[in-house]
């Protein structure tokens, strides 16, 4: 088969909109941190967490329900941590999320090999049940064969009300615009920063475990810079649900034009390709693709 | 020693101490004897000229990039990129000294060092360029340049210059490695020590006089202050912004000296295993002060040597835990401490 034939099929669409799973459920976590005034760059670090204590938990226990609602319980807990130093403490949002991304990944790569006595990765594990409801609907039935990748989709529309329609998307949005107007307002900022961050860790949480769950193990460095092109999709997206969905669509084409390609053993070379989110979005940010504005008061501590 | 000296150190011994407290716990819940562990990082580390050696020889690098990373810090420039500058830096210092071997010997290392700043020097002018001309943090293009130059350089390696099926390119003429220290100092005999160290210590000592004695410094610390008082005592702020830069990715780019003329010889994809963002610690913890990074290196340096000689009875990156946890200790410890001799003041 070769490579025009393989991208151009129902089979690449679904593969594009399967993959772009991880990166949606990461962009809309690091957007409703920001929308609530908090840079959270350790999403990379959470999605790593959750995905190795789904991956742990499920093989120790042999119950994936209770490797679900433990990874979940653990992300929830690293991010009120997280919020205790950023929104409590006030300590500089990125250098918090530096220090997180350093120490979760130390933890688990020290917890990988202290358990299993492996460096680089678990025993497989069975991964979430399959959902099969659209499965015998033709185009539907090829990508939505999860219950988090049928999450994701509804997740556009749920994070677009929330942010846009609810009281509680209105006072998030302004702990992230103008923390001093909400506050005389009457709005307790700090508590609407920790619920943004709350939220980001468990969107988090869900991208990790699907990435686990897709792999059918965990291995040390999976989460690979996704994460980070997250961050990315929620820049060139604007902060706005429906765009970001549109930006994490690109990111997750490249990735699956990366795997056609090394399918079909083409010599365009894999580097160049994995590297394009990353050169789009410094492009995007030096303005060749419209301005991007982030939340006002976001990254200031209040 | 003033008031900001005396709390600093008074926060950085306090998050050591309880980083340690929560490693023995740590150890303790894992049913393992924490006295045991460290007794025996310790005497591994200083128990003969071999292990100093090999210590300092891993805190060599640290050095290096923790002062580009200082003089970035003090213009209040976040430079995360460290990982793919110095990487950039690297390859091209292996390739000048593989391409102009037919130079006299000390022109060729001069030479090297040289393109390497300048490139290392160069992909830190880009997210500079983006903040003073877009106002885009340089957050997060850094973030993005990692992966951009990691993935550039790694085309480059394995499609015109990697020796076949490995990811390194060719070895480096043997005239052109560095005096191994233990050639002259028996008592390292057997360590991977070598004059980097050295050239290491004296960057360190020209960062600090560079950031604290010239006017170029002082004009980059109030920029970090301030940056708009700096513009109207009439400093160009802009450029100061795009020297630092070019200045603080440049000296990452001797990481990989360390690696190439004092070690193996060739420049290998991976050398450098994240240690960009180790000398984020390393500098968070030495409150950037090049003088501070030596100590700070050196501890980094002997958690993770000493890691390896307790990997029988723990694995090694028990180490990566614990400098996680320093520097998040460190920053809760710090803010903490200023919260509460501010408070004292007033």
């Amino acid at each position: 088969m070769d490579l025009i034939t393989s991208v151009i099929s129902l089979g690449f669409v679904a593969q594009v909109l399967r993959l772009m799973t991880p990166f949606y459920l990461g962009a809309s976590a690091a957007n409703f941190s920001e929308r609530g005034g908090v840079i959270n760059i350790s999403v990379e670090g959470f999605m790593n967490l959750s995905a190795f204590s789904f991956a742990v938990i499920s093989i120790l226990t042999g119950n994936i329900t209770a490797g679900f609602i433990l990874a979940v319980l653990i992300n929830l807990l690293f991010s009120i941590v997280f919020g205790y130093f950023t929104v409590s403490l006030k300590i500089n949002q990125i250098v918090t999320g530096v220090g997180f991304n350093l120490f979760i990944a130390g933890l688990t790569k020290f917890l990988l090999v202290y358990i299993f006595s492996s460096s680089s990765n678990t025993p497989r594990f069975e991964g979430l049940p399959e959902f099969t409801l659209f499965s015998s609907i033709p185009f539907f039935g090829l990508f939505l064969t999860d219950y988090i990748t049928l999450f994701c989709f509804l997740l556009i529309f749920i994070s677009a009300y929330i942010l846009f329609k609810t009281r509680f998307g209105l006072r998030l949005r302004s702990a992230g615009e103008n923390p001093a107007a909400g506050e005389s307002l009457g709005i307790k900022i700090r508590n609407y920063r920790y619920y943004g961050i709350l939220i980001c860790g468990f969107l988090s949480a869900m991208a990790g475990i699907w990435m686990a769950s897709n792999q059918n193990s965990y291995s040390d460095g999976m989460i690979a810079g996704r994460g980070y092109i997250a961050l990315a999709a929620m820049i060139i997206g604007k902060w706005k649900p429906v765009n970001i969905f549109f930006a994490c669509l690109m990111f997750s084409a490249f990735e699956a034009f990366e795997i056609s390609l090394q399918i079909t053993g083409s010599d365009i070379p894999s580097q160049l390709i994995q590297m394009l989110p990353y050169f789009i979005t410094i492009l995007v940010l030096i303005g060749f693709i419209g301005k991007t504005k982030p939340p006002a008061a976001d990254g200031v501590p209040y | 020693m003033n008031k900001k000296t005396l709390v600093n150190l008074i926060s950085v011994t306090l998050s050591v101490l309880i980083t340690v407290l929560i490693v023995f716990v740590f150890l303790l819940i894992l049913g393992k004897d924490p006295f045991e562990i460290f007794g025996m990082i310790f005497s591994e580390v200083f128990a003969d000229g071999y292990g100093i050696g090999q210590t300092l020889f891993k805190a060599t690098p640290l050095i290096f990039i923790s002062c580009g990373l200082a003089v970035c810090f003090h213009a209040s420039l976040f430079n995360i990129g460290a990982e793919g500058q110095l990487n950039a830096g690297s390859f091209v210092i292996a390739l000048t000294a593989l391409k102009l071997d037919f130079l006299p010997v000390p022109l060729v290392t001069i030479s090297s060092l040289i393109f390497g700043f300048i490139v290392s020097g160069f992909f830190g002018l880009i997210p500079a360029y983006i903040k003073i001309k877009k106002d885009v943090s340089e957050v997060i293009t850094t973030i993005m340049m990692n992966f951009v130059i990691l993935a550039l350089v790694n085309y480059f390696l394995l499609d015109f210059f990697a020796v076949q099926s490995t990811m390194r390119t060719e070895k480096i003429n043997e005239e052109l490695m560095f005096l191994k220290i233990s050639d002259v100092l028996p008592f390292f005999d057997g360590s991977t020590l070598n004059s980097s160290f050295i050239l290491a210590i004296l960057a360190a000592v020209l960062t600090y006089l560079f950031i604290y004695k010239t006017g170029f410094g002082y004009k980059l610390r109030s920029v970090g202050f301030n940056e708009l008082a700096s513009k109207y005592l009439g400093i160009r702020t802009n450029g100061v912004i795009l020297i630092s830069f070019f200045i603080g990715a440049g000296i990452t780019a001797f990481a990989g000296m360390n690696y190439i003329f004092g070690y193996k010889g060739f420049y290998e994809f991976g050398f450098s295993n994240n240690i960009g963002f180790t000398a984020i610690a390393v500098t968070l913890l030495a409150k950037n002060n090049p003088i501070g990074i030596i100590f700070s290196s050196l501890l980094f340096a002997i958690l993770d040597y000493g890691g390896l000689s307790v990997n029988q009875l723990i694995p090694k990156e028990l180490m990566l835990v614990v400098q996680g946890i320093i520097i998040l200790s460190l920053l809760a410890v710090d803010k903490i401490v200023s919260n509460y001799f501010k408070e004292k003041l007033i």
